[in-house]
């Protein structure tokens, strides 16, 4: 008893204290490994507009875009800022699978202070609207009839696009063809021009196609169903026992920065993802939030890696760590 | 009549006093943009973004379109006065316009080169209004072999860019072909030629090259002689500042030549604003009655790369708007504002938003107007850089190439590489080695090994699927008609000397 008062008055105590021993006093700079317009991008400077709105900064935030590398370019630069405390970087899933397959990307996010994980993004499988396919088992049927003949728009072979390809010919032993390409625009073309019979696509890009006529959803990549997709079944429902690699996007910050600076970056996200700006940004561009501590994260770091090499090398991708 | 209808909805919501000034404030922000090389219209949308949460959507969507298109006209300014392209999109630019400077003839390029955007401007916001949603569906036709015949057709245009010998030409290109290799390969994730350096994973930036062997390489190549160190003539008198009357009636064909090539390749969202200035330029030298004039300073070679390069912001629009598919960078920063403004952008986009839609057409319309007699004036004052002399201008020139290639990645990485290209683009113009095929191979390279791949695995591995569809088969047969221009070229010098005999 006395000594959980003890406890509580030291971390009623404790806890300003924390709050008290950083505060940023210049502006604070968000750093992106996509250009302007790329999905980190619009996250970070979206996040810029909330805390502004919201005031829960005292400063200006500024976005630096360091493109290139996939990601092994920014998060070099994150690691050579050693002890910069008015700095943080977005992470995406490629942070971790880039340094997989490139033995130049040298810097990995262990390397990087862990802040917190912020979201998901769930993905769903789509078609031609005009395609045959009415469920994800016809699809897949097709494939199995003709080996190699059907084929998948998608992002480069580490991407979840592939992953999820991989995933569901292994369960099932059909083979269709993947085909990259760099854009997100070329992708969603070449499934609207008829050159491709299927993609992995994100719910909101979906979304409009859908309500539009062009395009079908057979099945979500996510562990639960989507508000927006109430009657689609997930990769499960539909029978295919895969679990889904998550795409994530969370934020770290340089090596080698202070403790109490961590726990200031922890508390300023918290706040922001208990906004209501972040709640509506989340829903309107069908998110999952999925907040995780620093502690947490470096958990999720090996739990994610792990999987993620296992299937690259199943996929026949070349690993170098 | 619905467009009549629209255009005048349209006019009623570009013509508000407010809008008519976030037009301007656009397109001058674009110029100014497109002056500075390095600074490009996606970083600047992208930084004013959160300003415009304070604006009316439509306000704001006129203002960034703005950028967008007054980049377009500003691009050419340094490519003409400094040989310094700006922005990938202005490399052709240089081709003739530099030397249309060095022949005390900057004004007219620059004045050509404004009028060419002018007109394609124009061409590109008519061909939005009136078969945007027909022409983004059909451009979904389009797919990887059709890319690779108008990849491989950019490529033929090497033999209009070939100086005097075409082993030397080819020689360069395939340094080109071989630079666009370097960096991660998409399809199996692999590194190629990156040496262990983590920085040149993504390839080498093509304005790196561009910059370094233009602008370094002939900063380099001048300095050798007291005599080519002098400045460069600048006629007096307004008059002979401007463009005259033969040189619009040289362009004329230009103008219409790159319009047309621009829009309809800024459409296809695999293709960009590079290859059609390039494809345009060797359309023109192609088909011109002087093709050995080219080079070194027609009109007519400003005008066709320039129109085409401002009218492919037009064709570039239409994917994004009609379908919601980014074709480009900036285009890609259009559709992150106009998610953040909470539209949703895609194939009803139109339909439900006729205001905004018709507003930013009509505004596009008055932005022309106002680049042009924006820039116009403009032209005399450029103009009269060109009379420093080299000693203060040539380290302004390589200060200037220096910031423009870090500001873009903010690598010093990068400044060794321009430096290094520099050097290259030297001993090249002393070897007689032509730089353009080089960057041609650069700038096509990646794409043209992307949509090969990209067919083949479509195919199955059968090469078959290039020529067996129609409109790959008509383009690569292009590409082989280009090809044998030097043929023909050779046979009417035979032909002619045998009537002469």
């Amino acid at each position: 008893m006395r000594k959980s008062l003890v406890f509580a008055l030291g971390m009623a105590f404790a806890v300003p204290a924390l709050a008290q021993s950083f505060t940023p006093t210049r502006p604070v700079e968000i750093v992106v490994h996509t250009g302007p317009g790329g999905g980190a991008d619009v996250l970070a400077r979206a996040m810029a507009v909330m805390m502004e709105k919201e005031k829960i900064l005292p400063v200006r935030v500024q976005v630096t875009n360091k493109p290139g590398g996939g990601g092994a370019t920014a998060a070099a630069f994150l690691a050579e800022k050693k002890g910069e405390t008015h700095m943080i970087g977005i992470f995406t899933g490629v942070w971790l699978t880039n340094p997989l397959t490139s033995a130049e990307a040298k810097v990995s996010l262990r390397d990087l202070t862990p802040i917190a994980r912020l979201l998901l993004e769930p993905a769903v499988i789509a078609v031609k609207a005009d395609a045959p396919y009415k469920t994800l088992n016809d699809f897949v049927a097709a494939a199995k009839q003709k080996p190699g003949e059907l084929k998948q728009s998608g992002g480069s072979i580490t991407s979840r696009d592939n992953v999820v390809r991989q995933q569901l010919q292994k369960v099932s032993g059909a083979r269709w063809q993947f085909i990259s390409f760099p854009g997100g625009g070329e992708r969603i073309a070449a499934l609207l021009g008829g050159h491709v019979q299927m993609m992995v696509i994100e719910p909101n890009e979906a979304g409009e196609h859908i309500r539009a006529g062009n395009m079908r959803v057979l099945a979500q990549v996510s562990d639960s169903r989507l508000p927006a997709f109430p009657n689609v079944p997930t990769l499960k429902e539909a029978g295919f026992n895969v679990t889904p690699v998550p795409q994530v996007r969370g934020v770290v910050a340089p090596p080698g920065i202070p403790r109490e600076n961590v726990a200031y970056w922890e508390d300023l996200l918290k706040k922001l993802t208990q906004t209501e700006s972040w709640k509506k940004y989340v829903a309107d561009n069908q998110f999952e939030p999925a907040y995780q501590t620093s502690a947490e994260l470096a958990k999720f770091y090996d739990e994610f890696t792990a999987q993620m090499r296992d299937i690259l090398q199943e996929a026949g991708v070349k690993t170098v760590r | 009549m619905d467009i009549a209808a629209g255009l005048l909805q349209g006019f009623a919501v570009a013509a508000q006093p407010a809008n008519l000034l976030w037009c301007f404030v656009g397109v001058l922000l674009g110029t100014i943009v497109g002056i500075m090389p390095g600074l490009g219209p996606p970083a600047t949308i992208a930084m004013l973004l959160p300003l415009t949460f304070l604006m009316d959507p439509a306000s704001a969507i006129i203002m960034l379109a703005g950028i967008y298109y007054g980049a377009k006209y500003g691009g050419s300014t340094t490519s003409i006065l400094l040989n310094v392209p700006g922005e990938s999109a202005s490399v052709a630019t240089c081709f003739d316009g530099y030397q249309m400077a060095r022949r005390g003839r900057a004004g007219a390029a620059l004045g050509i080169a404004a009028i060419a955007s002018f007109i394609a401007g124009t061409v590109g916001v008519i061909g939005i209004m009136l078969i945007a949603p027909p022409l983004a569906r059909m451009a979904l036709a389009f797919s990887s072999p059709e890319y690779f015949a108008l990849m491989a057709l950019g490529l033929a245009m090497v033999v209009l860019l070939a100086g005097r010998s075409m082993v030397k030409a080819l020689l360069s290109m395939l340094v080109g072909l071989w630079l666009a290799g370097i960096g991660t390969d998409l399809f199996s994730q692999t590194s190629r030629f990156t040496f262990g350096r983590m920085e040149l994973l993504s390839g080498i930036d093509f304005v790196v090259v561009a910059i370094g062997v233009f602008a370094i390489g002939e900063v380099l190549a001048n300095m050798e002689g007291r005599e080519a160190a002098k400045a460069l003539p600048v006629p007096k008198g307004l008059r002979n500042l401007l463009p005259t009357g033969q040189d619009l009636k040289d362009s004329r064909f230009a103008f219409a030549n790159g319009s047309l090539v621009g829009f309809f390749i800024g459409v296809l969202p695999g293709a960009g604003s590079t290859i059609a200035s390039f494809i345009s330029y060797g359309l023109e030298k192609a088909v011109s009655r002087r093709p050995q004039e080219f080079g070194t300073g027609v009109p007519e070679g400003v005008a066709a790369p320039e129109a085409a390069n401002n009218a492919e912001t037009g064709g570039a629009l239409i994917p994004m708007l009609t379908l919601g598919i980014p074709g480009s960078s900036t285009t890609a920063v259009l559709l992150a504002a106009l998610v953040l403004w909470g539209f949703k952008p895609g194939p009803l986009f139109i339909g439900e938003n006729p205001a905004l839609f018709w507003g930013l057409v009509a505004s596009m319309y008055i932005g022309n107007v106002m680049l042009l007699v924006l820039n116009m004036p403009l032209v005399p004052l450029f103009a009269q850089v060109l009379r420093t002399p080299a000693y203060v201008l040539y380290p302004v020139i390589i200060g200037i190439a220096v910031v423009g290639v870090y500001s873009t990645s903010g690598s010093l990485f990068d400044v060794w590489l321009l430096a290094a290209f520099g050097l290259l683009g030297y001993v090249m113009r002393k070897l007689d080695y032509p730089s353009a095929p080089l960057i041609l191979g650069l700038v096509l390279g990646g794409a043209l090994e992307r949509a090969l791949r990209q067919s083949l695995m479509m195919s199955d591995g059968s090469v078959s699927i290039l020529v067996s569809r129609p409109v790959s088969a008509l383009m690569l047969s292009l590409a082989l008609l280009v090809l044998l221009i030097p043929a023909f070229g050779k046979l009417n010098r035979l032909r002619l000397q045998a009537i002469e005999k």
